[in-house]
């Protein structure tokens, strides 16, 4: 029997997935692996811990579980998480860790280019707002600030670039990770010069751009062996987790979109044109020829909610998280949509989209003598919910949207699930396979393999477990509060910038 | 609570209890300047607070302890009241001699001591590791000093192996809690990046499950499963992980050699490393240096 491989080097962990050729997961494993805070803003993971993680479970899975069944691997496909920066040298060897999406050092560099000239014509070419996040500006921090490593830079690669690398021999990136650096000019698929010469570096340094179908190589002998694949083993460069997400949750017709909310979350929608916003708020990632992935992403989803359930979750039981935060869902459900008025804005990380703010706060808001405990908790999951939402909004004024989608442990709390189809006035669709990136990069290579002959097949063929109807009566309600989220969002401009120099002063 | 002191080489309780220097209860009601300057020993220190609240000065950081609360200091640890002087109160203490006691957290107590070598290894480190020097709400070790105590005072039969006892259980019971009052109210992930962390530093070291999951305050068979949800390896799988990558990085330095490069990294011998290395990479160590 023929099966796929997709291995998806995740912010934590790797997962690696293993389908049959009609999309069902026949073994899955994953392998997680820790990431570096050795200054505030500074977010680093160990390259060689990565690849060692990922071979380790690759192996297991083929031998435990593929080699009985008798499965015979035809391809492996790669996903990654955006935005990551490795240097490595003439040698090929890293030059210190891999710095991740969630790293911010670069923000001086990220403010003094957003609001020049030139971030304007680098956002509209290449997509990618001008974030700390963004390679383009990572690596020009190097520049700035660790001119040693800058210079002994031979290439700038994507975390995944590398692991091919090294399974492979070749340096290579696929045009939709490629198009979340910063770097790519996402009209000409070409590096955009005006970008390169802002990091200070020239194209010569940047792997090798191929289509998400692209093939890097061939697995070298050594692999072949340990793994026990075949010569023939077909390895597919791939994509990124976000555009992956997006096919694997059968969100390809203009009219849907899909919320991913884990940690941290995005809103996003596909089209074949870019979205123009002069205010530059979402991303145009580039999937396919003239296939276009938009949105915009969260810094505060499940991450706050747990941060809230450590601070005041009932812990009697230690380290049973989850229990801990089903037994705050339970008690949020007691009270009524809307919290009795109590508001939160739940930027406890600052946020990106919509209002792109690094100094913005949280805040409880509304406050009376009357609330309790349950408001406090129903609250913080509604707060995070009208971020995402106010996401959603923007993008209707550009698209229509008449249901979504959505992925993500946070977002498929069944709790959470009815909150966002009340707030957005949306049906949403729960879709069976919950891992959407995996399933993406099934599907990718199933059109590759020629199962499906085109993107919007392959969607289609998503399975939808149910269909969950919005209630017009709480939308009403969520409709008025938010009216009120949305305004002090930005009303308190001035405030968060301050206390954010406070608190930073303070540390 | 009546006061008591005993005292090596003065009371007669002790004889026979060569490592036990000190024991007794005070009742401090006035305060006396440069009553409790700063100090080191090589002796274990224990202090359980009965009434009042204490300001201490422990290894360089300070502490305000209450009622049920416990101070632990170790050999070569500094202690001392942070104004000079007993704060007004009542406290139990005990300080217990160590045969032997290193840099490298390794601390003998003595032939009294019926702790295996290996638990008695296992404690010190984690005592040192979890450089907790506090613990709260702890009621259970003053009824284990009570009962030295009254074992030291009414020499019943089989006192002398009851009183030994005792200390070896006072001293299971302060490792035990201190794991497990360091991730009060924490969670596993946050546990687990803080257990990584003390793996990274001692990487040659040859760490076990046991050492592994008292860095956690977990007993093994929870640990094992916690650790495997999380990471999806065992732990000594885990360990293998961080191992091998750190090896890869040594590797990719060509003035290191390949036994070095194994000890470093935790390996008993550099076959060791090189079996486990090719099984997982499908190249010897040596080959994986030559490739590009």
């Amino acid at each position: 029997m023929e099966c796929v491989i997709t291995i998806e080097l995740g912010t934590n962990a790797v997962r690696v997935f293993a389908f049959d050729l009609n999309g069902n997961v026949v073994a899955s494993a994953k392998g997680s692996y820790p990431t570096f805070h050795i200054q505030p803003d500074y977010s680093e993971q160990d390259p060689e811990q990565i690849f060692i993680t990922m071979l380790y479970v690759l192996k297991n899975l083929i031998t435990e579980n593929l080699q009985p069944q008798r499965y015979a691997v035809q391809s492996i496909c790669f996903i990654a998480s955006m935005h990551s920066v490795l240097a490595i040298d003439k040698q090929g060897a890293p030059l210190g860790n891999v710095i991740t999406w969630a790293d911010n050092r670069g923000k001086r560099e990220a403010d003094e280019l957003k609001d020049s000239d030139l971030g304007k014509v680098l956002y509209h070419a290449t997509g990618t707002p001008i974030h700390p996040m963004s390679p383009l500006v990572k690596i020009a921090w190097l520049k700035n600030n660790d001119k040693d490593r800058f210079a002994h830079t031979s290439k700038f690669l994507s975390i995944k670039s590398y692991i091919l690398q090294q399974l492979t021999g070749e340096y290579v990136i696929d045009h939709s990770l490629a198009s979340a650096t910063g770097l790519l000019n996402i009209h000409t698929v070409q590096w955009e010069s005006k970008a390169l010469e802002f990091a200070g570096i020239h194209s010569g340094q940047l792997p090798e751009l191929m289509p998400v179908f692209g093939n890097p190589g061939k697995l070298r002998k050594e692999y072949q062996k340990s793994l026990g694949l075949g010569a023939n083993t077909r390895v597919m460069v791939g994509s990124s987790d976000g555009c992956m997400a997006t096919l694997g949750a059968g969100v390809w017709r203009e009219d849907k979109a899909v919320v991913t909310i884990e940690d941290s979350g995005a809103v996003r929608i596909v089209g074949n044109h870019v979205l123009r916003d002069d205010r530059r708020r979402f991303f145009n990632y580039l999937l396919a020829e003239n296939y276009y992935v938009s949105g915009g992403p969260t810094n505060n989803g499940g991450v706050v909610f747990e941060w809230f359930a450590r601070q005041f979750g009932d812990f009697r039981v230690p380290f049973d998280t989850e229990q801990i935060m089903e037994n705050l869902i339970h008690e949020a459900s007691r009270v009524r949509a809307g919290s009795n008025g109590l508001l939160f804005l739940p930027y406890l990380l600052g946020e990106r989209a919509p209002i792109w703010n690094a100094n913005a706060r949280g805040s409880y808001f509304g406050l009376n003598i009357k609330h309790e405990r349950q408001h406090f908790i129903r609250a913080t999951i509604e707060g995070i919910l009208y971020e995402v939402y106010s996401i959603g909004k923007i993008l209707q004024e550009h698209r229509t949207i008449n249901s979504l989608s959505i992925n993500g442990s946070f977002a498929t709390i069944p709790f959470c699930a009815q909150l966002m189809a009340d707030i957005f006035n949306k049906p949403i669709n729960m879709v069976k396979n919950l891992n959407s990136a995996s399933r993406g990069a099934f599907l990718l290579s199933a059109i590759d393999m020629g199962i499906y002959p085109d993107f919007e097949k392959a969607a289609g063929s998503t399975d939808y477990q149910h269909t969950i109807m919005p209630r017009e009566e709480d939308h009403a309600t969520y409709n008025r509060y938010f009216q009120i989220f949305e305004r002090l969002s930005v009303k308190l401009k001035d405030e968060f910038e301050e206390l954010a120099a406070l608190q930073h002063g303070a540390q | 609570m009546n006061q008591f002191l005993l005292n090596q080489g003065a009371s007669q309780e002790l004889d026979g209890f060569g490592h036990i220097r000190e024991i007794g209860i005070r009742k401090n009601t006035s305060v006396q300047l440069n009553s409790l300057c700063s100090t080191t020993t090589d002796n274990i220190r224990i202090y359980y607070i009965l009434d009042g609240k204490f300001e201490w000065f422990i290894h360089d950081r300070s502490h305000i302890l209450y009622p049920g609360d416990l101070a632990i200091i170790l050999p070569g640890q500094s202690f001392g009241g942070s104004r000079g002087f007993v704060d007004i109160g009542t406290f139990c203490w005990i300080s217990i001699e160590v045969k032997h006691a290193d840099n490298s957290r390794r601390m003998v107590l003595g032939d009294w001591s019926g702790l295996s070598e290996s638990d008695s290894v296992t404690i010190s480190k984690i005592l040192q590791l979890n450089n907790i020097v506090v613990l709260s709400k702890v009621k259970e070790a003053f009824i284990i000093l009570q009962a030295i105590k009254d074992e030291l005072f009414q020499r019943e039969i089989g006192y002398t192996t009851r009183v030994n006892h005792l200390i070896d259980e006072l001293l299971i019971f302060i490792a035990r809690q201190s794991g497990r009052q360091t991730n009060l109210r924490r969670d596993f992930p946050e546990m687990f990046t803080k257990m990584e962390e003390a793996l990274r530093q001692n990487l040659g070291h040859q760490w076990t499950v046991e050492e592994m999951a008292a860095l956690i305050g977990l007993g093994t068979t929870a640990f094992s499963e916690k650790v495997k949800v999380f990471t999806g390896f065992s732990p000594l799988n885990y360990l293998i992980n961080i191992r091998i990558s750190e090896a890869i990085k040594l590797l990719k330095k060509p003035e290191i050699n390949v036994t070095e490069i194994a000890l470093e990294t935790g390996f008993y011998s550099s076959q060791h490393f090189s079996t486990t290395f090719k099984k997982l990479t499908g190249y010897t160590p040596m080959e994986f240096r030559k490739k590009k």
